[in-house]
């Protein structure tokens, strides 16, 4: 086990020795700013007018979105009305926009680790052949193949994790410093499964952290697979963001069919079974989601393992 | 005399391609075996073999007992390698890359690693990135030092010698000689270059087209190692049998017209220039090829090897 941590420990320093990696950080914390100073300068002004006279100024305000959607016939702004009637009915003053929505709405980002966490899954096997050849040396210890490869697919994880983190704190730093915070741990209301509900914002940053690391763990494992397999970064990389973009619209063309529900990103959002979302096809459940995962993760791990374990490594 | 590694009937077919046809040989405890070929003989296909990097068609290799095959870990603890180009990683210095091998195995101690550098040679350039060693010299010793971290009892070297200058080899050689007799440590040397392992080798096994010709013993009839035979044509020879005795404590005989003596090969440019200055004309200086030259030359043909 010692062993096991020791070659954790080897490939974390490998990646954290390359700019490449400290770049991906500095990019993201640049986002993030930038996305604090877009919010600051031109979002959400409107919340935190709300005065002494809130609850005035929540009646007047949903009369007029009641107006503007009975001229559009359309039910675009049922969840705003449902939600302004909800603090008029329990007496609850909305809160300005804080740090903690900044972080929420952060939880998209994650797309973003996807991407980081692609490119370094695509590299983690590969590199070691592109670099003349470091794999010979690494695979003359006495340490097993199997052994070797896990540890550089935990290191994978590990590395998202950090990154997750990493976003987390950086969105919970900037959001304090442009917003403030409305207390430790305060409660939203948002439309939930059964109409509105109450809940705490640190509960909910999780769960959306949460979901999207299901897509992340997915598309690594599938681009670890693949530069396992073709012991090239590029084809990886290009193969696993081009299914991350355009999975979801291939999804929607064919949710006609039935067997839809099968394809890795059917399942992938699970975010279809909780709050206010509806699965892609009906008859699919938060247990069928997770088990098609399941298996399709134990694939990509199993087809790694067997390119990996057992074959030559040949001249390059 | 103990065996370190045995090969027994090893085959390795690529494809449609048989390039290893049934190698048997075996590699004693505390010597230097000397694996020598012309280009594509099958030299790395072999060395890739004995460390596990690449599956065994048919046959098998014990090192130390222990099948590479069936028994990897307790047979690869015993060795260490390099495989052609010892590439490490250009981002990292020399020292993290040393680490990083250190962590693959239990027990190797700073103070171990530190060791190593200094027999490599290597003190002034650890902390700086691999990427900017140099591409010959430095290359070869981090190489090495990698290679010996964890005091292997075989150490497998492809190609040492490979893009380094005579200086570079004349050191190698020193300290793969050093190894053998003062750890005895059994090293495995590639070339396809008889001249650049002749002098460091016990033995020699020459491979031509995946198959074994023949092993050589090199240290037979020769008792100093590092010398080599040299004809002398010069006009006056007794001047110059009692210059070589007088200042280079060399004993020359006089054979048919020439004088010949045994020396290291650096000496030459001395004595030459120590001849000229005494006024002794030198006509001709020549080298005796070694026997083993010969059959060398004999079994692979002149214009195939370099
Ligand atoms: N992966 C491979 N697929 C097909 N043929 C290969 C492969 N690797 C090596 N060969 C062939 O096997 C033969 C032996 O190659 P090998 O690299 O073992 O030779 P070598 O003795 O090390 O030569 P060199 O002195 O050039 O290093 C060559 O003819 C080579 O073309
Ligand atoms: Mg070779």
């Amino acid at each position: 086990m010692l062993n096991f941590f020791s070659l954790i420990k080897n490939e974390q320093i490998k990646l954290y020795s390359r700019f490449a990696t400290w770049s991906m950080y500095i990019i993201m914390a640049a986002i993030i700013l930038i996305a604090a100073l877009i919010v600051f300068i031109f979002g959400e002004v409107d919340q935190q007018q709300y005065g002494d006279d809130w609850q005035t100024q929540l009646a007047t305000e949903t009369k007029d979105l009641k107006d503007s959607q009975e001229e559009m016939e359309f039910m675009a702004f049922d969840s705003e009305i449902a939600k302004n009637e909800y603090y008029l009915e329990n007496d609850i003053k909305p809160q300005p926009y804080d740090t903690w929505q900044f972080t929420l709405e952060n939880a998209g980002l994650s797309m973003l680790i996807s991407l980081f966490t692609i490119i370094i899954a695509a590299g983690i096997i590969s590199n070691e052949f592109r670099w003349g050849g470091t794999i010979k040396l690494l695979l003359i210890r006495p340490i097993s193949r199997t052994k070797i490869l896990f540890s550089k697919f935990v290191s994978v994880l590990l590395f998202s994790l950090t990154m997750l983190i990493a976003l987390f704190v950086t969105s919970l730093l900037v959001g304090l410093i442009f917003f403030g915070v409305n207390g430790v741990n305060p409660n939203i209301v948002q439309m939930g499964s059964d109409g509105i509900e109450e809940v705490s914002i640190l509960i909910e940053i999780l769960t959306q952290y949460g979901l999207n690391v299901v897509t992340l763990i997915m598309m690594a494992t599938f681009a670890f697979m693949i530069s396992t397999l073709f012991r090239s970064s590029a084809m990886a990389i290009g193969l696993a963001i081009f299914l991350m973009f355009t999975g979801n619209t291939i999804i929607g063309f064919l949710a006609d069919y039935e067997w839809t529900k099968y394809i890795l990103f059917a399942n992938t959002n699970l975010g279809q079974y909780f709050g206010s979302g509806s699965p892609i096809i009906e008859s699919m459940t938060l247990g069928f989601s997770v088990a098609v995962l399941i298996v399709y993760f134990v694939i990509f791990i199993l087809v790694s393992w067997l390119s990996f374990a057992k074959r030559d490594i040949a001249g390059h | 005399m103990n065996i370190a590694m045995e090969l027994q009937n090893v085959h390795k077919t690529i494809g449609q391609k048989e390039i290893i046809k049934g190698l048997n040989f075996s590699i004693r405890s505390g010597e230097v075996f000397g694996f020598l070929g012309p280009n594509g003989a099958g030299k790395t296909t072999t060395i890739r073999m004995m460390v596990g990097l690449m599956n065994i068609t048919k046959g098998d290799i014990k090192i130390n007992g222990s099948s590479i095959k069936d028994d990897f870990k307790e047979a690869i603890q015993h060795v260490g390698a390099i495989v052609e180009n010892p590439e490490m990683y250009p981002f990292m210095s020399g020292w993290k890359n040393l680490k990083h091998y250190a962590r693959m195995i239990p027990g190797i101690t700073d103070n171990r690693i530190k060791e190593v550098i200094t027999l490599v040679g290597l003190e002034k350039a650890i902390h700086e990135k691999v990427g900017r060693y140099s591409l010959g010299g430095m290359r070869q010793r981090i190489g090495i030092a990698q290679a010996l971290l964890h005091s292997p009892s075989i150490l497998i070297l492809d190609e040492p010698t490979n893009g380094l200058d005579p200086a570079g080899i004349r050191e190698i050689r020193h300290y793969i000689r050093n190894l053998a007799k003062k750890e005895n440590v059994s090293v495995i040397v590639s070339s396809h270059l008889l001249t650049e392992i002749e002098l460091m080798c016990d033995r020699i096994g020459i491979i031509k087209n995946g198959e074994l010709v023949t092993v050589e013993d090199v240290r037979d009839n020769q008792e100093n190692d590092q010398h080599i035979t040299v004809k002398l044509e010069v006009d006056d020879k007794m001047a110059a049998i009692t210059l070589l005795k007088d200042q280079f404590d060399i004993e020359a005989k006089e054979v048919q017209s020439n004088v010949t003596f045994k020396i290291e090969k650096d000496q030459i440019p001395l004595i030459v220039k120590q001849l000229v200055q005494e006024n002794i004309a030198v006509f001709e200086v020549a080298l005796e090829r070694s026997s083993l030259e010969d059959k060398f030359f004999e079994l692979i043909g002149e214009n195939t090897i370099a």
